[in-house]
């Protein structure tokens, strides 16, 4: 079922909008939350399709919120959230075609996965008597079944969460920071099933304040900061966005005060400043991947040995802060 | 990739919460803290010999004032609090919440599987305890009252788990302050506290009650059953009404 807008001029606006998906599942319409005077989530508007979709925003940015009003964990003070065109909150059946990973390392104690995913399996009424198993063997946990899920690692509690959410097979999957604690050679496979579950049409939602992890997770990015849409797009509109802001890169090298010289000659560099305190220079420039190409090749001939170069805003708080500047 | 389905008949959903209750809500830890004040209630029993008086009426005031007033209520707090309150707190609720089973399966399973643990635990340790006393006669009476005055403790704390995120501070708060001290001057609110009625059903069903144990007002013997399934009824009913709503936030909220 798709969300429908109310009227034609709101179908063409919400078409051209970024924010919203052509054929949402999930649909966010004007939605705040507040806890007492905090508020999570500020008159929020966007939709959710088949595919991945990468929820970016830095911590305290209403990510976990607004997947928790998506799966009626909370409910809104204000707008509605509709996923298959039921609300969360108060049909329970949307629980049939819908499955949260949480981002707490949280786990029932005392049970084994293969327990744990059983129990889930059969509060949905999976009928599949080896349901429980395959979704443990696609995280590739079945041979660890039998342990107890609250001794697992956090990387393998994140992965029989997962299973757990896999067994109903389900149509919108929701995970908060699906990939921490897990190490690099599970983060690709678990972003290779993530993008396999998209591809297959299921709605997955992927909360991330990690910029590299959603891009290569997400065609399609939301951002959110303080709660408010920030940005929405594809992750190359994001990462363009995230080029060409102002940027501080640190430099260190052996004759820093050569390259200074050299470094303001160039075309992409802004200002350069020699920070006394950790014996670098700190240059101000534009066009950061100017720089990036340039720099190496002018040390070189330079003969000047380059010791550090790392870029000093590029956090995605920096970003968040350029976006809604 | 191939998989081959079996299909075939899986557990309930009624079942599998049920037995989920009893083998993750209630861990090691949770069934010492549970045997803890049973095991208060065989010392109880023990204190009842050193009473200066016939077996039968040192049991009864011992069982009235200590087993059925203090220890149940702990115990059943303990229990009732383990198999929704805790899980509540410590984010893993929302395994539970986020399926289909209607919230009345699951309020009712969590009772239930508590029940069975109060049932194994409060209510034997009491008809022990009254043996150890050497008041045979009064096992049975003893038995029933702290089963009864068990499983409704632990709807109420089922309840209160629902509620509010501090079960044990306004479960004590009502055990203790509005049961206790408020239940011993208004027969309204013994008619329906747990407490007053258990103790209500011990010494109706006793042969011959100690007589400043008889509380005129309230229900007694098998009517104080009736009146604490009424209780347990809308205990339940209400736990239910509120999971329907119940704001779920993380373990680290």
């Amino acid at each position: 079922m798709s969300f429908a807008p109310p009227d034609p001029s709101a179908a063409i606006r919400l078409a051209n909008d970024p924010a919203f998906a052509a054929d949402a599942t999930v649909a966010v319409a004007d939605v705040s939350v507040w806890f007492g005077p905090k508020v999570a989530l500020s008159e929020l508007s966007c939709s959710f399709g088949p595919g991945v979709t990468g929820l970016l925003g830095p911590n305290g940015a209403g990510k976990t919120t607004l997947m928790r009003a998506i799966t009626g964990l909370v409910g809104v003070n204000q707008g509605n959230v509709r996923v298959d065109g039921r609300d969360p909150r108060r049909d329970r059946r949307v629980h049939d075609t819908m499955a949260l990973v949480p981002e707490d390392e949280a786990v029932p104690p005392g049970l084994s996965a293969r327990r744990f995913v059983e129990y889930v399996a059969d509060l949905h009424g999976v009928r599949a008597r080896n349901a429980p198993d395959e979704a443990l063997r696609t995280v590739d946990l079945l041979d660890v079944a039998d342990r107890r899920v609250d001794a697992f690692s956090k990387g393998m509690r994140q992965r029989c969460k997962i299973a757990a959410a896999l067994v109903s097979d389900p149509r919108v999957l929701v995970l908060d920071e699906p990939l921490n604690g897990a190490d690099p050679v599970q983060r690709v496979q678990l972003i290779a099933l993530f993008k396999r579950l998209g591809a297959e049409g299921r709605t997955v939602i992927v909360s991330s304040h990690v910029l590299n992890e959603v891009e290569r997770l997400a065609q399609r990015v939301i951002v959110l900061i303080h709660g408010r849409l920030a940005a929405a797009g594809g992750h190359h509109a994001i990462r363009d966005a995230m080029d060409d802001r102002p940027r501080h890169v640190f430099v260190r090298a052996d004759d820093g005060r050569s390259l200074a010289a050299l470094l303001v000659a160039l075309e992409s560099v802004a200002g350069v400043t020699f920070d006394v305190a950790r014996g670098g220079l700190v240059v101000q420039t534009g066009q950061a991947r100017e720089l990036a190409t340039a720099l190496p090749g002018l040390a070189r001939d330079s003969s000047i040995r380059l010791l550090e170069v790392r870029a000093l805003d590029d956090s995605l708080e920096s970003l968040f802060r350029e976006l809604v500047r | 990739m191939t998989v081959e389905v079996m299909v075939g008949r899986r557990r309930s959903r009624f079942v599998a919460i049920f037995l989920y209750t009893l083998r993750s809500c209630i861990p090691p830890k949770r069934w010492a803290a549970v045997l803890m004040p049973c095991a208060g209630a065989l010392l109880f029993g023990l204190l009842a010999r050193a009473v200066d008086d016939t077996r039968d009426v040192a049991f009864a005031n011992v069982a009235a004032e200590g087993i059925l007033s203090l220890m149940m209520p702990i115990a059943a707090l303990i229990i009732g609090d383990a198999v929704l309150g805790a899980e509540v707190r410590g984010g893993t609720f929302h395994f539970t919440w986020l399926s289909p089973a209607p919230t009345w399966q699951i309020v009712l399973g969590r009772w239930l599987g508590g029940a069975l643990v109060a049932l194994v635990t409060i209510a034997p340790a009491s008809a022990v305890a009254a043996v150890i006393a050497g008041s045979s006669s009064s096992a049975g009476p003893a038995f029933v009252a702290a089963a009864v005055g068990s499983v409704t403790y632990v709807a109420l704390f089922i309840a209160i788990g629902c509620i509010t995120q501090r079960t044990a501070v306004w479960s004590l708060a009502i055990v203790f302050l509005v049961e206790r001290l408020l239940g011993a001057a208004l027969t309204g609110i013994a008619q329906i506290s747990p407490t007053w009625e258990s103790r209500a059903t011990f010494v109706g069903l006793l042969d011959d009650p100690p007589s400043r144990l008889v509380r005129n007002g309230i229900p007694q013997g098998w009517d104080a059953v009736i009146r604490l399934a009424i209780v347990t009824a809308v205990s339940l009913a209400i736990a239910n009404w509120r999971l329907r709503h119940i704001k779920l936030s993380g373990a680290s909220d």
